[in-house]
């Protein structure tokens, strides 16, 4: 125990690692779960291509000295700020249908756009564009970590501020509006907040452990926890323990840490609906048990009775 | 109450589905108030439509409709203060764990400001309104695991709890057993008997609740008739909303009118 803090204080990239670890683990529990509860899981990815297309146009931008400043990172953010408005544009009426399609939609267009401007940059920038969706928790510079930290703790602040409104919204956004709350507005924060994080941590971690732990964990604890605080925090946990597992094993095994957090993250759905069948077939044995001739019967004549009324009155 | 301001006023109002259909078209009637106010006619007839306009959250095509002398599209914030809504049923979303205990709150947690905190007035009111459905003891249950005619109760006890002058519920019995639609009826009913509130219900039948209602507006995607229970209950009429092959029958003192379309209940 003692060796592995030893480690660990000698190593400022494990420490940034484990910082990162952390700070993911927050943006799945207060994004991904929201991202889910609203049937949004693929806005993940969305978001992530979105952002290579905007770092295209980012070199691209800087490359021509038509815009010299115009760092990628800009353009991955602003790009992804376009989808998640664009996105909410199309889910103002509260329909998830509509906001999958506008993912999709802005998903093809920033990579067909992406792809556009590939000729015109020069060939050996081109892997800086797909870079930016390969990154690794163990290669973080401070940058990244600050960079993170600040999105991290956006999401977090207005989480905790309006994680009601957040409910609210996702629940009943046409009774929450007709009630008095504003519930265009936080239906538009939650998006864009939510697309900030995802750009700026695909950009620090690589795009497979971003969806991996914006998505499953989040789709597992909603399978099993049935309180919203609850799903949060198992998440959190979920996040966590699969990226430090992650983590550990790419120092004993010759392996990516995001492939080992992904395959854990990915693993807990898969093992949340096996557990939810075995107590779902549990609760209806019990059920079956408490259901005594005796009940059905008089089940069985009030139906018929009712019937009967109703064949009246019609 | 000596009021003299309706409680919904509309002029030459025309209202197109977000598929450009016409949902409503020259729609003028005025409402008194306070009053128990039922809009009848089938599927389609633009029912849901003329509330949510009335609400602010489509805009009319043509024409205007108030709801207190407040202007739909103008002044929907001053409305909003006063409207506690219950949406179709089929609108909320099932997949997040949310209790009833929340659901409930939310009625009264709207009227506020951030951070929304629940004082124990408002968890009082919350359960109170709970009781009245008979569901209190479903507090901590989570909503998504009730069954269709429980999540009703649970949405009526969520404008019950509620603060404001209107009561809107669109289609509140659908899809509901008799035993549901019997406390719901009774709890909007006895509400609106002790407090100074209007009720304005859509349903597909006026049967369950013709005894309470003051005011029925007959629609089909115009309006077709308005006034009391017993003149709109007119064979004529009924034909004309609901096909040839509806008929009006009288059992036991009430009038009861047999459509195709609707029925005293849906059995989901």
């Amino acid at each position: 125990m003692i060796d592995i803090i030893q480690i660990i204080i000698e190593s400022p990239f494990i420490q940034r690692a484990l910082l990162a670890s952390i700070m993911i683990a927050i943006i799945a529990a207060a994004s991904g779960t929201f991202l889910v509860f609203r049937g949004l899981s693929f806005m993940a990815s969305g978001v992530a291509h979105a952002a290579l297309g905007g770092a295209a146009l980012g070199i691209f931008l800087q490359d021509s000295g038509l815009v010299p400043w115009f760092d990628p990172i800009l353009g991955a953010l602003l790009f992804s700020i376009l989808v998640a408005a664009f996105t909410g544009y199309a889910g103002e009426s509260g329909i998830t249908q509509k906001m999958e399609v506008a993912v999709g939609v802005s998903f093809a267009l920033s990579m067909s756009f992406a792809v556009f401007l590939m000729y015109y940059i020069p060939p050996y920038k081109v892997p800086l564009i797909w870079g930016y969706l390969i990154g690794d928790i163990l290669l973080l510079n401070d940058l990244d970590i600050i960079m993170l930290g600040s999105t991290t703790l956006l999401l977090a602040v207005i989480t905790l501020m309006f994680n009601k409104e957040f409910v609210y919204v996702s629940v009943d956004m046409e009774g929450s509006t007709a009630h008095g709350m504003n519930a265009r507005a936080y239906h538009y924060l939650m998006l864009i907040v939510s697309a900030l994080a995802i750009a700026l941590a695909t950009k620090a971690v690589g795009a497979i452990l971003v969806y991996a732990i914006m998505v499953a964990p989040a789709a597992a604890s909603n399978e099993l926890v049935k309180s919203v605080r609850g799903v949060i925090f198992a998440v959190f946990l979920i996040a966590l323990f699969a990226e430090l597992v992650g983590i550990a094993a790419s120092f004993v095994l010759f392996v990516s840490p995001s492939a080992i957090a992904g395959i854990l993250a990915a693993l807990s759905y898969i093992l949340a609906l096996q557990i939810k069948r075995v107590r779902d077939r549990v609760d209806v044995e019990i059920d079956d048990f408490n259901l005594s001739p005796d009940d059905l019967n008089t089940t069985w004549n009030q139906a018929v009775a009712n019937e009967h009324e109703d064949g009246h009155e019609h | 109450m000596m009021s003299t301001t309706p409680l919904i006023e509309t002029h030459d109002l025309a209202v197109r589905y977000p598929n450009g259909a016409l949902a409503l078209h020259h729609v003028s009637f005025e409402i008194k108030s306070p009053s128990f106010m039922a809009i009848i006619g089938p599927n389609g007839s633009g029912k849901s439509t003329l509330v949510k306009t009335a609400l602010g959250l489509i805009k009319p095509s043509r024409g205007t409709i108030k709801v207190m002398g407040y202007d739909s599209q103008k002044k929907s914030g001053k409305i909003r203060k006063l409207v506690r809504y219950v949406p179709q049923r089929d609108s909320i979303d099932h997949t997040v764990p949310v209790k009833v205990k929340d659901i409930v709150l939310m009625g009264r947690l709207l009227k506020k400001l951030p951070p929304r905190f629940a004082t124990s007035k408002d968890i009082a009111a919350a359960k109170d309104a709970l009781q009245q459905v008979n569901m209190e003891e479903l507090w901590e249950r989570p909503f998504p695991e009730l069954s269709g005619g429980q999540r009703q109760r649970v949405l009526v006890a969520r404008a019950l709890a509620g603060e404001g002058s209107i009561l809107v519920l669109d289609e509140p019995l659908a899809g509901t057993d008799v035993e549901s639609q019997d406390l719901i009826v009774a709890a909007l009913g006895r509400y609106h008997k002790e407090n100074d509130v209007s009720i304005i219900m859509i349903t597909h039948d006026l049967n369950p609740i013709h005894t309470l209602v003051e005011d029925v507006l007959l629609l089909k995607n115009t309006v077709i008739g308005l006034g009391e229970p017993c003149s709109i209950m007119d064979p004529e009429l009924i034909k004309k909303v609901y096909g040839p092959t509806a008929r009006i029958v009288e059992h036991s003192g009430h009038r009861y009118c047999m459509t195709h379309d609707s029925g005293i209940d849906r059995h989901d």
